[in-house]
């Protein structure tokens, strides 16, 4: 009787958990999986964007699409972008982390001024940033030639390779806080006898850092590295703001090309091949983050 | 004691550079344009004005453009946070089939590029007779703000003690009552940093906004102040460098006031994945 009883509360206590979860899922279906579903969908079809009007044409957008030198030259230029600049978030942000641990003055405002960049928005970040290029009166032209770098006045956004440089420093500042603030919380759980230890072993502070702190961080940075390889390969407003893509097509990743193809030459269907090719690649990424995040988990 | 000093010098001299571009921001806003055209610059404004302040806020669109903002970021913020509170809570504390798969759904919405879903949620948008209103950008928001909800709501309601709620149940608690009663204030701060994250990340998006949006009347302020710049004929750098100020006020406010909750938050969604 008890037991029945049991079960009967546990099959009520599962009827609310589905109650409870059915906005998620209502919602879910709505804005997330029907436009997915329907974005493999689109990519079968022609449609000129103004008038919404279609014909079916199966996977000749694949076809097309993996022919055409864009596409590929697009995707070398997103894997520069996302290498370059994580590269540098990592090896800033670290860092940056590893001052900010220790105790120096104001140590609470350093870390509020270091975490803005993160939280303005790319608007914002990018607005500040072009007036900071500005050729003719901008303060980093005037800094760089009274410091004697420069003997010109340099065009940071119009000529190659300094667009793909200007955009991936500007990506790097903007980025790196979250590496700072995941790392940091990270160095705050090492255990000072490790390194008492290794400090009586006879090592020194490079040594200390290499054989103490780095393994220590190894599970976070290898974290840190996926999320903002997958948040990096996919950022639009940055990059979009910044050049547009431009000089012609030098800094045009997938995302703008997606856009450009969607909005610019109209190819509704062309766009939804491109994005969902896009997601595939990305999609290698997200399956390993995510097999970790659920190993993790259990 | 030397060593300290020179430390410090270094560690502060980086803090200043990473800031500096912010600090440019605010000296442009308070400089008359004359002044922003002097060789060798002033570092700091020999003249002090807020003349283009005073302009933002009276010959532009720019307080239309902050208030769509406001709404289209609270409504945001209170839809999604209610519905991931409920969610989470369902996700972390009931057993029933496909609970997994759902978790794993959201993890992977999070993660998904915002290009993909944009086509057809324009289309889709379009269809309904939606597109140029605030609303649009409220369901189109809810795309990356939800699965972000629920995914830092999930592990703040994983750290909450089950011990809790099962007392509550054996003192008779209703499951609901239970939920109402104790799970919710031991939540709050996680709701409170929940709700946070989802406000400023509704407030900075831009991409949804350029493609939803093409009328003044709802137009928020990331693609109302490029805008701004685009269509000027010769562009107004202090002007636009005190929109970036007024942008970012309601960030400051945040920050100043709620930096531990923005930590909390970081530390549950950010790191933990």
């Amino acid at each position: 009787m008890t037991q029945k009883t049991k079960t009967l509360l546990e099959r009520r206590y599962s009827m609310l958990g589905l109650l409870l979860i059915a906005p998620t899922v209502l919602v879910f279906c709505a804005v997330i999986v029907y436009p997915l579903v329907s974005a493999i969908y689109l990519s079968l079809f022609k449609i000129f964007t103004p008038t919404l009007e279609g014909t079916w044409v199966g996977l000749d957008n694949y076809r097309t699409l993996l022919a055409k030198g864009e596409f590929w030259t697009s995707l070398r230029t997103n894997l520069i972008w996302t290498v370059g600049t994580l590269t540098l978030q990592i090896i800033f942000g670290v860092g940056m982390a590893l001052v900010l641990h220790q105790n120096i003055w104001f140590r609470s405002l350093a870390r509020s001024l270091i975490l803005f960049p993160y939280f303005i928005s790319t608007v914002v970040a990018v607005l500040v940033w072009k007036w900071l290029f500005n050729d003719l009166y901008g303060i980093l032209n005037h800094l760089m030639m009274s410091a004697g770098l420069i003997d010109w006045p340099l065009d940071y956004l119009g000529t190659m390779p300094n667009a793909m440089i200007s955009v991936i420093l500007v990506g790097a500042w903007k980025y790196f806080p979250f590496v700072v603030i995941a790392v940091l919380a990270r160095l705050q759980t090492i255990p000072d006898h490790l390194y008492e230890a290794a400090r009586i072993d006879g090592a020194g502070p490079i040594a200390r850092f290499f054989d103490v702190t780095l393994p220590q961080l190894r599970e976070v940075l290898v974290v840190i590295i996926m999320l903002r390889a997958i948040w990096d390969f996919k950022e639009f407003d940055l990059i979009f703001l910044l050049t547009g893509g431009g000089p012609v097509t030098s800094t045009q990743t997938l995302p703008l090309l997606v856009y450009k193809e969607a909005f610019a030459l109209n190819q509704m269907g062309m766009a939804s091949a491109y994005a969902v090719i896009m997601m595939l690649i990305m999609l290698v990424f997200m399956i390993i983050y995510i097999r970790r995040t659920r190993s993790e988990d259990s | 004691m030397l060593r300290k000093i020179a430390f410090n010098l270094f560690a502060w001299s980086i803090v200043l550079a990473v800031a500096f571009p912010l600090f440019w921001m605010l000296v442009t806003s308070v400089k008359p344009q004359f002044e922003l055209f002097r060789r060798p610059p002033t570092m700091l404004p020999e003249t002090f004005t807020l003349e283009h302040y005073w302009g933002l806020l009276t010959e532009t669109k720019f307080l239309s453009y902050f208030w769509n903002s406001i709404i289209l970021s609270t409504t945001t913020t209170v839809v999604v946070v209610a519905i991931a509170t409920i969610g989470s809570y369902s996700l972390v504390r009931f057993r029933y089939r496909g609970r997994e798969t759902l978790a794993f759904l959201v993890l992977f919405t999070y993660l998904l590029p915002s290009v993909v879903l944009i086509l057809p949620l324009y289309l889709m948008l379009v269809n309904l007779g939606l597109s140029n209103t605030i609303t649009s950008l409220v369901i189109a928001y809810t795309t990356f703000a939800l699965p972000y909800a629920l995914w830092l709501l999930r592990s703040f309601m994983a750290g909450i003690p089950e011990d809790l709620e099962s007392a509550a149940l054996v003192d008779g608690a209703s499951r609901l009552g239970a939920f109402w009663d104790v799970i919710l204030p031991q939540l709050l701060p996680g709701i409170i940093s929940t709700a946070l994250f989802t406000f400023i990340l509704s407030w900075n998006e831009y991409l949804y906004a350029l493609v939803l949006v093409n009328s003044d009347e709802a137009r928020p302020l990331t693609t109302g102040v490029m805008n701004m710049l685009i269509s000027s004929f010769n562009i107004e750098w202090s002007l636009l460098m005190a929109a970036s100020v007024m942008m970012s006020v309601p960030l400051i406010i945040a920050f100043a006031f709620l930096q531990s909750y923005l930590t909390r938050g970081f530390g549950a969604g950010g790191v933990k994945g």
